[in-house]
């Protein structure tokens, strides 16, 4: 019971992780209808930058204060220069082009960084032992920042004008450029809440889960199957399918074999692709794929 | 229009991948041009200088090319330079292969070293041998060299590492041990082996976890080890992983004593690991601590030199994998001041290295022993506030 309750707890953190890289690709999709294979990428370069920021002597919450906004700048920028010359976006195009992207960030990141992984410092806190169950005082930084920032990121999406302007130009693209919405800028907020959320699971999850040039590749992998839980549309579902991911990874790692912890994601992703292409949600979208 | 903006798009991803392509190429240095026999020696490096393997590829790159530098400038070999060409298998065993194919059939090096790693190692070894070139690789597994005709190896023996844990655990009574390892290469065979080597001290494995090189969370892995109630835990795998691993079993409140492999003699792992890794127990080479070290010790003059100039050039200590490179090195290096670059020749050269002191410990290969190494090349190291100590 004690193992049953401790695999399912690091998952959670491990999950969390993955929701909030789902949650920037949904952020995107809705807006747009792009899929952004760079999205691993900001949490890759957000841990390695408060990194050195850390090494250069910076207090870490400094540290962080400084990297997210850059992450968030650099989201923008890549979106400036490579998504918004493309005049007639399609998921194929998009797939492909941010894939060369992502490849060339990854280029930089192991020029600038090198080739070896490593881990900010541990945010404040002590760990603790609760009924059996070890609790990493970082794995409730992630849990408790992950909810934060989730809840966040679907209050804007679904409560403010910005917001829900932005889900009009993904719904009415030309309706919504006669109110007076700008397709222009709302790409522009997408790309820049997803480097937000990118940024953030990159800091959170560095001191546990390390942060090296290529470690974007498996957040984005899994952070992508998470959000193709919820058709690409849903951040709820994207959030809370990244966990049940986590969970389920550290299940099966634990009961049948470590080695089918990497393997999980893509049975999954395979599943709901053939059962459930619109999400697990089920809502069937004639305007959608 | 439109479609040619298309076009245009996909011309600048596929040009984006091309650049990473360009990242990975191989990178030579030394002298230019002059390929005729009796000219500069080819030298074929293959390491894992970028993936799971890079704490181990990147300082024997710097190795390899800090000797290369050195051994130009005091004139090269017989008055022939080296001409390092130095490759990155991404520590993947296809990748391996690729470039070994490489050095073989279009560079046509006269001996290759490395991998870095086991599993890409022995990816290279039947290139090496249906070539005919001796091959010296700085990794572990006893299995590269078992049995082989031009392959000869630099990093302690696995088994060699096993004997002397299991002498440890003699000494102080344990009997029951919980392994988690590495799933790749550097992991096969070892809980086997254990039980094999440990069966007259009556030591038995009590589970045996895995866990891929590059995994971040291993609390599926240490439950199990928990689980299983042993009386010491042997955990054997490279940094990051091997550190992440040692920090989870103290997290977990694991308190037996816990074993490390030899794989884990770098910076990346004191880092990696912090605190955590304090009062761990592992068999390592001289090098690590080599302050310690007693003057008489036929290795300090070599393992003192060694640092010294590694430091000067790097600003960095060498990890015990530099001094896998350097041994595979400057053996081929003795070899080919011996046999010159006749591949036969320079073969029995390597093999006939006798108590040449270096790195990793005395070397003595023999037609049967292409590792070179016993258990008295190792001391039970352990780690204390961020730096090896010698235990006891």
């Amino acid at each position: 019971m004690t193992d049953l309750l401790q695999l399912v707890f690091s998952g959670l953190a491990q999950g969390t992780i993955y929701g909030l890289v789902a949650l920037g690709f949904v952020a995107i999709f809705a807006v747009r209808e792009i899929v952004n294979l760079v999205q691993g990428e900001y949490a890759a370069l957000a841990g390695l930058a408060a990194i050195s920021a850390v090494g250069a002597g910076l207090p870490l919450l400094v540290a962080i204060v400084c990297v997210i906004p850059l992450v968030v700048g650099v989201a923008v920028l890549l979106e400036r220069m490579t998504i918004a010359p493309v005049k007639k976006m399609t998921p194929l195009t998009s797939i492909i082009l941010t894939l060369g992207v992502s490849t060339a960030v990854k280029a930089v990141m192991l020029l600038i960084w090198g080739p070896e992984a490593k881990g900010l410092p541990n945010f404040p806190g002590s760990d603790m032992t609760l009924g059996g169950v070890s609790i990493r005082s970082q794995e409730l930084w992630v849990l408790g920042i992950g909810a934060l920032v989730a809840y966040a990121v679907i209050w804007f999406y679904e409560h403010t004008v910005r917001g829900k302007s932005l889900r009009a130009c993904a719904e009415q693209p030309i309706a919504a450029r006669l109110v007076g919405i700008s397709p222009r800028t709302a790409t522009v907020v997408a790309f820049a809440v997803a480097g937000f959320t990118g940024a953030v699971a990159g800091i959170v999850g560095s001191p546990i889960y390390l942060s090296s040039w290529q470690s974007g590749l498996s957040l984005g992998l899994k952070g992508f199957v998470a959000a193709t839980l919820g058709g690409l549309t849903s951040l709820r579902v994207a959030m809370i399918g990244g966990m049940a991911l986590g969970v389920l990874e550290n299940l099966v790692a634990g009961y049948l074999s470590s080695g089918y912890r990497d393997a999980v994601a893509f049975v999954v992703l395979v599943l709901v692709l053939l059962f459930r292409p619109n999400g697990l949600a089920g809502k069937t979208s004639a305007v959608r794929v | 229009m439109q479609r040619s903006m298309r076009w245009l798009s996909m011309g600048l991803a596929i040009g984006l991948a091309g650049s990473l392509a360009a990242c990975s190429e191989s990178k030579s240095t030394g002298a230019a041009t002059g390929t005729d026999a009796g000219g500069e020696i080819k030298v074929g490096v293959v390491l894992d200088i970028t993936g799971a393997g890079a704490s181990l590829g990147v300082p024997e790159r710097q190795t390899v090319e800090l000797l290369a530098e050195q051994v130009n400038a005091a004139g090269g070999i017989n008055g022939r330079k080296l001409k390092l060409i130095i490759e990155d298998n991404q520590s993947t065993e296809d990748g391996a292969a690729k470039v070994t194919s490489k050095l073989l059939n279009t560079e046509k090096v006269d001996i290759l070293l490395g991998a870095s790693r086991t599993g890409p190692s022995l990816a290279m070894r039947p290139l090496a041998e249906k070539a005919e070139k001796p091959m010296i690789s700085f990794a572990a597994n006893a299995k590269i060299v078992e049995g082989s005709k031009w392959v000869f190896k630099t990093a302690q023996n696995d088994r060699v590492v096993l004997e002397k844990m299991v002498d440890d655990m003699k000494a102080k009574n344990i009997t029951k041990v919980a392994v988690a390892r590495d799933a790749s290469g550097f992991g096969e065979g070892i809980p086997e082996m254990l039980t094999e080597i440990g069966k007259s001290a009556g030591i038995t494995v009590t589970t045996v976890q895995k866990f891929a090189p590059d995994a971040t969370d291993f609390t599926s892995q240490m439950l199990g080890l928990r689980d299983s109630n042993p009386q010491a835990v042997l955990i054997w795998g490279i940094p990051p992983a091997a550190g992440l691993a040692q920090k989870a079993y103290k997290q977990l409140a694991l308190n037996v004593p816990v074993y490390q492999s030899h794989g884990i003699g770098n910076q990346a792992f004191l880092d990696t690991a912090g605190d955590s890794a304090n009062g761990l127990l592992a068999p390592m080479g001289r090098m690590l601590v080599a302050d310690q070290l007693k003057a008489d010790d036929p290795q300090k003059a070599v393992v003192t030199k060694f640092i010294a100039d590694f430091k000067a050039k790097y600003n960095a200590n060498p990890s015990t994998f530099a001094g896998h490179a350097y041994d595979g090195f400057m053996i081929a290096v003795e070899s080919l001041k011996k046999a010159g670059t006749d591949a036969v020749k320079l073969r029995d050269a390597i093999e006939a290295t006798s108590k040449w002191p270096g790195i990793s410990g005395v070397f003595t290969m023999t037609p049967t022993d292409h590792s070179g190494l016993t258990k008295d090349a190792l001391m039970i190291v352990t780690v204390d506030n961020k730096a090896w100590k010698v235990a006891g």
